[in-house]
This record gives C-alpha cells, sequence and structure tokens, in this order.
C-alpha cells in the first residue's frame, strides 16, 4: 500500500493531544448534596462493577484514537496497486457493432466490454485521463479526455449497443486526434471488441491495447432474402450460414402478413451455407419475414443462437410499378425514344382512328391529334387540335421565347435559349394551367390539373422545333413525365442495411413524409422536390413510408452482414501493420481505498457515541434528563 | 398566623386526635378514657395544686412537709405525652422550596403538635443534633432546643413561632441523640420521630432504647423528591452537606437506575425492621401534601383520629 499525499500522515501527532487530555485528571463538577451516605453505600455496592468503569474510559480513548487514525490515512489517499490493462492517458474503443449483442456470456458481449471499461476506469491512476469512445454506425465520444471517475462510469452507463455495423476507420481516426491532442509517449488506446474489425485499417500513434469479448463462434443466420419478379411471378430467395464449427440442423420458416405459409427443415453444415427458394408467391404486394429456429426435438431447447438479431429477415415485395403509357401518334421517333428511355415506363403505341383500349392507362400521349371522349388517365398532349379542354386558335410565328416560369418544379434546369420553333397552335390557356414557357405570340409549354387528371400541353409540333436535339428536351420531358406518371416514391428492392440512407421521392401533391420504424417512432420531414433523405435506419425491421395523401409503400432493414454474423471472437487484430493480441493485465493502476477508511471512521464515531451514552446497562427514557443537569445552590 | 398555617387549615386540625394504640393513657385530665375500669392505686407523679381540684387528691404528706399543696396523680389520670423528635441537622436543608425538607418537617411537627395541644396532651418538642460528634438532646445543651412540656391550646402560637424560627445545623447523628433522649425521659408517651435517616452511625440503637423506655415510635422518614432520583449526570464531585466529605462518582444512565434501585431496597430495609419491632413507619417524600399526609396517610394508619 503507498499512499499519494503521504504528507498527511503528519496529522498523527494529533494523537498526543488527545492522550494528554485523557491522562490529565478528569475535572468534576462540584455539587452540594444533602447526604453522599447512600452514594457511598451504592459504591461500596458496585465494586464489582468497577473494573467495567475503568474499561469502559480505556475503550473511548481507544475508539478516539482509532478514529484519528482512519481519518488521518484517509486524508493520506492510500491507494493499492491493481493490475489493469491500461493507465496514463487512456483512449478507451468500446465496440457497440451488432455482433456485441450475442447472448454467449452473460448478459450478453456488450454488457461484459462494459464491465471491462468500469475497470479501467477504477484502475485509473489519479492523475491520468481517459476518453471513451463509442464505435457504432457513427463514433460517438461518451466522453472527453477526462480524470474524473464517477463522470466517466456515468458516461459508459449511458452507452447502448447497436444493431448495425461500426463504422472502425472513423473511430480510429477519432481515437488518433485523442491521441495526439495529448501526449503521444504516455498513451494508450485499448479496444474492447470481439474482433469484426475490417482489414486495413490505418495505424494508430501510442500503445495499442486489445481486450477481446465473447467466447463462442456458434451463429446461424440469414445472410440474404430477396424477391425476384419473373414471368411466373415472384420468387423468394434465402441463403442461411453456419459459422459454428459443428454441423447444425434448422427450422426456416416463412411468412408473410404475419401468417405462415412455408417452413423447411435445413440441414447446414459447419462453416457453409444452403440456398432456399420458394415460387409460386401472389403477385400482391406483401411484406415477407423469414426466421430461423430450432427443431423441435427432445434434447435441444432454449434458443437457436447466442446471436438473435441474424435469425430474422424481411422482404418487402412491391409488383413492378408498370407505369403504363400510351402513344397515340402516327409516328414520332423524338416521343417513341423518350418514352423508352425515362425509367418505369411501359410504353405502347396505338395508331391515330383506332379506338382506345379498354385497359386502362396510367398516361395519354396524343401527338397531333385528340379523341372526342378523353380517357380518364394523366394527359400529355402535343399539337392538339381543337378539344374540349381548351380553346385552340389560328397558329403563329412569333415563337421566340419570352418567358420561362423558373420557379416552377416543372420547368427546373431548363434552358430553352438554343431553341428555335418554326410555328405553334394559338391556345389561350386555361384557368387550370400554368404557364411553363412561353414566347411572345403566346404559351408553348403549359401544365395544370383538371378533371381530376393531370394535363401538359406543347403547343407545337415537335418536328417544327429544334426541340428534340437540345438537351432541354430530356430534361423537360422527364420532370413531365414524372408529373404526369409518377415512378414509385422509392426503390428498395433488396431492403437496406442498418445504418444506409433511403431517398423519397414525393409526387406531386405530397407535402409531408413521414416514416414509421419497427418500433412505432415516426419520423416526419417536409417533402421537397428533391426528395426526402431518410437516415435512420439502426433498427431492423420493416419501415413503412407515408406520405399526407397515401401510403407509399415498405421497405426492410436486415443485418445481412457476415462480418458481423461471424461472431467468432478474434484473438489478435490487426491495426495498420501489427497485430495486437490479448493484453493481458501487465500494467499497475491505481484503486483508491479512501472512502472505505471513511466509512469506518464514521462506523467508529457511532460506536463511540453509544458507548458513551450508554454504559453498562440500557438507560430508560426518563434518564435522558440527567443531560440537562441542574447546580445544586444552598437556599 | 404565621407564615406555616393559617387558621383554615388549624380548624381542620381541630376536629383530629393522636392515638395511642400500644400505651395506656390517662383517663382524667387528657379527656381520655382509659380502657381498665376502677381506679389503680399506683401512684405515678406529684402536681402543684391549682384552684379547682378536687381538694380529696391532695398529699397532705407532702403538704406538712413542703407547705405546698401538691395533687397526687394516679397511674390512669395520666395524659398523654407526646415527645416530637425533629431531626434539625444540616442535611435537612435541602430541597426546592416547595420541596423543601426542614420547612416539611417544620409543618409536619406544628401539625402534630396542634393536635396534640388541641386534644389536651402533654407536647414536648426537641431538636435532634450533635456538636462536635457527640449526641445531645433536652434543654441547657448546647444548640438544642426544647418547647415544652406544654399543655393546652393556648400554647399554639408559641409552638408556632417556635418552630419557625428553628434553624438547620450540624451534623445528624441519630443514635446517640435519641438515645440520650431516651435515657432522659421521664415521660414516655407517643414518640413521633422526623428525620431523614442519613446518619452514617445508624439509628436502630436509639429506637430501641426509646422503645426499651416505653415509648411508642413512629418514624416520619422524610425524604425530597430530588434523593430519590436525583437530577444528576457526568462526572462528578458530590460534597455532603453536613460534613463536606467529596465522593467523586461518574453519573450515568445505568448508575442512576442503580442508585434508585438503592434508595428503595434502603426504605425497605427500614420497613421491615420498624415492622418486626412494632415502630410505625411512614415514608414520606416531601412532594406530597402535607394536609393530605395528616389528614389521609396518618389516619390511615391509625395514628391520627
Amino acid at each position: 500500500m503507498s499512499f499519494l499525499t503521504p504528507l498527511f500522515l503528519s496529522l498523527g501527532l494529533l494523537a498526543v493531544p488527545i492522550l494528554i487530555l485523557y491522562m490529565l485528571k478528569l475535572r468534576r463538577r462540584e455539587v452540594e448534596i444533602s447526604s453522599v451516605m447512600l452514594w457511598q453505600m451504592l459504591l461500596r455496592d458496585r465494586e464489582a462493577n468497577a473494573p467495567w468503569q475503568k474499561l469502559k474510559r480505556n475503550l473511548l480513548l481507544l475508539l478516539q484514537l482509532l478514529l484519528l487514525a482512519a481519518l488521518i490515512v484517509a486524508l493520506a489517499r492510500p491507494f493499492l496497486k491493481v493490475p489493469t490493462v491500461a493507465s496514463g492517458t487512456v483512449v478507451v474503443l468500446l465496440d457497440a457493432s451488432a455482433s456485441m449483442n450475442a447472448t454467449d456470456v452473460e448478459p450478453n458481449r456488450f454488457e461484459v466490454a462494459r464491465a471491462i471499461a468500469r475497470q479501467l476506469i477504477d484502475g485509473l491512476s489519479a492523475d491520468g485521463k481517459m476518453s471513451l469512445i463509442l464505435v457504432g454506425h457513427q463514433p460517438e465520444v461518451l466522453a472527453p479526455a477526462t480524470g474524473d471517475k464517477l463522470d466517466l462510469k456515468k458516461a459508459l452507463g449511458q452507452a447502448k449497443v447497436s444493431e448495425g455495423p461500426a463504422d472502425w476507420e472513423a473511430a480510429l481516426a477519432l481515437a488518433s486526434g485523442t491521441v495526439r491532442a495529448s501526449s503521444i509517449e504516455n498513451s494508450t488506446v485499448v479496444i474492447i471488441s470481439d474482433g469484426g474489425l475490417p482489414a486495413n485499417l490505418p495505424p494508430l500513434p501510442g500503445e495499442v491495447r486489445y481486450v477481446p469479448v465473447g467466447k463462442s463462434a456458434d451463429n446461424l443466420s440469414i445472410e440474404a432474402l430477396s424477391l425476384r419478379a419473373t414471368d411466373k411471378g415472384p420468387q423468394l430467395f434465402a441463403n442461411v450460414a453456419n459459422y459454428g464449427d459443428s454441423d447444425r440442423v434448422v427450422i426456416l420458416s416463412f411468412s408473410s402478413g404475419g401468417q405462415l405459409f412455408n417452413a423447411q427443415q435445413l440441414t447446414v453444415p459447419a462453416g457453409k451455407s444452403t440456398n432456399v427458394v420458394l415460387t409460386d408467391l401472389s403477385d400482391d404486394p406483401a411484406v415477407y419475414q423469414a426466421r430461423l429456429s430450432a427443431p423441435a426435438s427432445a434434447n435441444t431447447s432454449g434458443p437457436l443462437d447466442s446471436f438473435a438479431l441474424d435469425d430474422t429477415a424481411w422482404a418487402v415485395y412491391q409488383p413492378p410499378a408498370a407505369g403504363r403509357v400510351l402513344l397515340i401518334s402516327p409516328k414520332n421517333i423524338f416521343l417513341e425514344q423518350v418514352l423508352a428511355a425515362l425509367p418505369g415506363l411501359e410504353s405502347f403505341r396505338l395508331t391515330p382512328g383506332a379506338p382506345l383500349p379498354t385497359d386502362p392507362f396510367n398516361l395519354y400521349v396524343f401527338d397531333g391529334v385528340i379523341t372526342d371522349t378523353l380517357p380518364a388517365g394523366d394527359l400529355l398532349l402535343v399539337n392538339p387540335p381543337p378539344n374540349s379542354l381548351f380553346t385552340v386558335g389560328g397558329t403563329f410565328t412569333n415563337t421566340a421565347l419570352s418567358q420561362i416560369a423558373a420557379n416552377d418544379p416543372l420547368a427546373k434546369n431548363l434552358n430553352w435559349s438554343n431553341v428555335h420553333i418554326l410555328k405553334a397552335r394559338q391556345v389561350t390557356p386555361p384557368a387550370w394551367a400554368r404557364v411553363l414557357v412561353a414566347a411572345d405570340g403566346g404559351p408553348l409549354v403549359f401544365a395544370g390539373e383538371v378533371g381530376g387528371r393531370r394535363v401538359v400541353v406543347f403547343t407545337f409540333d415537335l418536328h417544327d422545333s429544334d426541340l428534340p436535339l437540345q438537351i432541354a428536351y430530356p430534361i423537360l420531358m422527364a420532370n413531365l413525365i414524372n408529373y404526369l406518371a409518377p415512378s414509385q416514391a422509392f426503390s428498395a428492392p433488396d431492403g437496406l442495411r442498418p445504418g444506409e440512407t433511403l431517398t423519397l421521392k414525393p409526387s406531386g401533391g405530397d407535402t409531408v413524409i413521414a416514416i414509421e420504424d419497427p418500433h412505432g417512432t415516426r419520423y416526419a420531414a417536409q417533402a421537397t422536390v428533391a426528395g426526402v433523405l431518410f437516415a435512420d435506419t439502426h433498427t431492423l425491421g420493416v419501415y413503412t413510408a407515408f406520405s399526407n395523401q397515401s401510403v407509399l409503400g415498405s421497405f426492410a432493414v436486415n443485418l445481412f452482414n457476415p462480418a458481423e454474423s461471424n461472431i467468432r471472437p478474434a484473438p489478435f487484430i490487426r491495426i495498420g501493420r501489427s497485430d495486437v493480441t490479448a493484453s493481458a493485465r501487465e500494467e499497475t493502476g491505481q484503486l483508491e481505498i479512501w472512502p472505505w477508511l471513511a466509512a469506518i471512521a464514521f462506523i467508529v464515531l457511532l460506536i463511540e457515541w453509544w458507548i458513551y451514552h450508554r454504559g453498562p446497562t440500557l438507560p430508560a427514557m426518563s434518564d435522558w434528563r440527567g443531560i440537562f443537569v441542574r447546580k445544586k445552590t444552598l437556599p | 398566623m404565621t407564615a406555616l398555617f393559617d387558621e383554615k387549615t388549624l380548624r381542620k386540625l381541630d376536629r383530629l386526635a393522636l392515638v395511642a394504640s400500644q400505651i395506656r393513657a390517662g383517663a382524667m385530665k387528657g379527656d381520655r378514657r382509659s380502657t381498665k375500669r376502677g381506679t389503680s392505686i399506683e401512684f405515678a407523679d406529684y402536681r402543684d395544686y391549682t384552684r379547682g381540684d378536687d381538694l380529696r387528691r391532695v398529699d397532705w404528706n407532702v403538704y406538712a412537709r413542703l407547705e405546698r399543696p401538691v395533687i397526687k396523680l394516679l397511674e390512669e389520670e395520666e395524659d398523654l405525652a407526646v415527645h416530637l423528635l425533629l431531626d434539625a441537622s444540616r442535611s435537612m436543608d435541602y430541597g426546592p422550596d416547595e420541596h423543601h425538607k426542614f420547612r416539611y418537617a417544620q409543618r409536619l411537627a406544628a401539625a402534630l403538635g396542634y393536635i396534640a395541644l388541641a386534644a389536651g396532651d402533654r407536647l414536648t418538642v426537641t431538636t435532634l443534633f450533635a456538636v462536635n460528634g457527640q449526641g445531645g438532646a433536652g434543654a441547657g445543651e448546647q444548640g438544642s432546643r426544647q418547647y415544652g412540656p406544654a399543655r393546652g391550646r393556648h400554647h399554639t402560637l408559641r409552638l408556632l413561632h417556635f418552630l419557625e424560627e428553628l434553624k438547620t445545623s450540624g451534623v445528624t447523628e441519630l443514635d446517640s441523640s435519641i438515645r440520650t433522649y431516651a435515657l432522659a425521659a421521664k415521660r414516655p408517651g407517643l414518640a413521633f420521630v422526623i428525620s431523614d435517616l442519613f446518619s452514617p452511625s445508624g439509628y436502630r440503637d436509639g429506637l430501641n432504647q426509646l422503645q426499651g423506655r416505653g415509648y411508642e415510635v413512629t418514624l416520619l422518614h422524610l425524604l425530597a423528591p430530588d434523593e430519590l432520583d436525583p437530577p444528576l449526570a457526568g462526572d462528578l464531585r458530590l460534597i455532603d452537606a453536613e460534613t463536606g466529605d467529596p465522593q467523586d462518582i461518574t453519573l450515568d444512565g445505568g448508575l442512576r437506575d442503580l442508585y434508585r434501585k438503592r434508595v428503595e431496597s434502603w426504605r425497605d430495609e427500614i420497613e421491615a425492621y420498624c415492622v418486626k419491632r412494632r415502630v410505625n413507619y411512614i415514608p414520606v417524600t416531601t412532594d406530597t401534601k402535607w394536609d393530605e399526609l395528616v389528614l389521609y396517610h396518618l389516619r390511615r394508619r391509625g395514628l391520627v383520629k
């Protein structure tokens, strides 16, 4: 045992006055009473108890000296040398990746790591400083360089494990920065993890120590679950991997919309994986869930493996949203090509004059022609003849650009300066329309909504202009088609990994987009034309997206990470060019014990008080009167 | 009236009389009846002749010799002699005003004395104390005071004055003082010893002597409430009020408990001894109202009627 502030031990000299006070004759207060006869009789009777009195006095002296000793030693701050992993300036990297959820050590790996970090805090020397960094999807600094053990422990208590992979590069960069900010010579970086670090990590300054967590590699996981649309309907593909050292029999069950519809028993050899393909699935949009469970037999019970996050997977099937477009046109190569080029469109051609097919289409493109009864659906009218929606006059040739509605999202990034148009039809723009491009003679392009349909009108024939040869053409057409036949708000056919972002495109009319996570928490954002970026994909499960008008769809977030599913604890990790093996407790830290001494001092104080007041027998309550002594005086 | 009593109180005492259960009392002058019928010829005492006495009772031989008429008193004609022995040592000077022991003793003596005078008994009041370790009592001894013998109600005022002027001094030496008194006895009768019994030399010999002389003894043991349950604590040096002897003591809850028990057992001892010797023992604490003591307790014990 050594002392941090040994000078305080000189306070032991205070024991001398205490002893002197005890050795001096006890000063007694004089009280005159009527007769001492009875007292003398009493004391004679009490001869037997005299030793207790002497003993009591000495006992009190002893207790007071003990109290003084405890307080002085506590002030001198004694400490025990305890073996610890690091001392001095320490940066602790705490692995919070998904594999730390494994329960092969009680209660789970992350809690064990937390306990190890706590021990490191305890063993920190009095002048040491520690930083705590939680390595999750993004590295998070739990506590900056501080020597306050209480603060460190509190910050440690708030750390949470994640369900996704960890970003080690960013964490190591953060650690390097912290080490460089203090002194490199005396710094140690301690990595508490179960391995699974990526290869090619940059080297760290200072000393690196590694504390491994976890002990078993036994894990079965669903490595992949995806849906493919084929001619015969959607197909579900699943892949189950066995990371353990022994072959395992497992049951893979499939449910759709909460209903179990298929279950198969698989034998997965050690270190290998098995595929399962399901066909004959319905074409409706559905949420599929696959689950691994242990086969119910006599001698197996309990959980399947110690890592449960990869035992369930989800896949969302959204049939390809056929944006069906019907082009009614004599022959227009420009329109045909642009419709074929834009994604998410299924285009059909109809010769003018032929009756409209009864199948509904999302978008009808009328090129130079029009039908009497307009079909229900959005309309793109190019060079329209007179019709029921608006009045069409003669032609005009003054087609120099006079105005572009630059603020309109449909005319965004539109550069009309190089476009030349021969002639255009004179159209009075109706009240429901907004003009996107206007010339001096009249509007060239306008759009709007009427009768429950969206309508876009080009007042000129595309062959009469060089618009299709300009860059403006595909930009404008993409905007317009998107407005008229919106594709899906988002596309995530294979789901996402935790931490990945998703962009959701609103369709016209959506003002707010909200996403509900598997726990039911809602995230809402304003819908802008650029779309909404959603990044809170940290929980595994099925997410649903809404707009203020409709349900936009669902998507799944799965782990699907072989590095995390392989929970085998690594005996060493590779940082830079060196392999860091698990550290023994080779350094010595300091464990201060003054709190214990203070507690002992307090208890001794209580005992002393008790003995002083109690005496050899239990006092009655009325005896407390005696504390207030009245001196007897002669009347 | 004096500070000791007021008229109302005295009136209450008027109707009381002291009871002597063990000794016989004279029949005539004390207004007391004797249990015996008929007269005995036993000569007891002479008394000066006063007007109104029966001429047949005059002893002519003495008249012939001394030329002074005296009346012969026979045994049954004796009146009851009441002796009040008051402990006036320094230890009695204790207690707060309302519980002061000596004051209480004075009152008690006054009450008993008045009852005796009102009933026509022959009252003698004496203080007991010792000087220089020598017990003494009776008139003429240095410091000891005596009143009486006196008979008749007209002595009341003088009795009260006498009692009021008494002061405490000296050391309690009950044994020797009582013994001296007993030996000097002329007319044994009822004896009331009012004391706190804080006498290291004891009291038993004295009481024995008194009884041996024919006295019927009642012991009124006076103690202040603070003496039964002292409100003291800590490291003390107790000084004896009489002798000045110091006693070092460290008083805590346990010791006080023991002291209380010791006082109780001390009283019990005295009581047991008194019962054995047919001495009436009345333990009195000075916070008992004195009229309650006289009118109730003493009456209950059959000492007063």
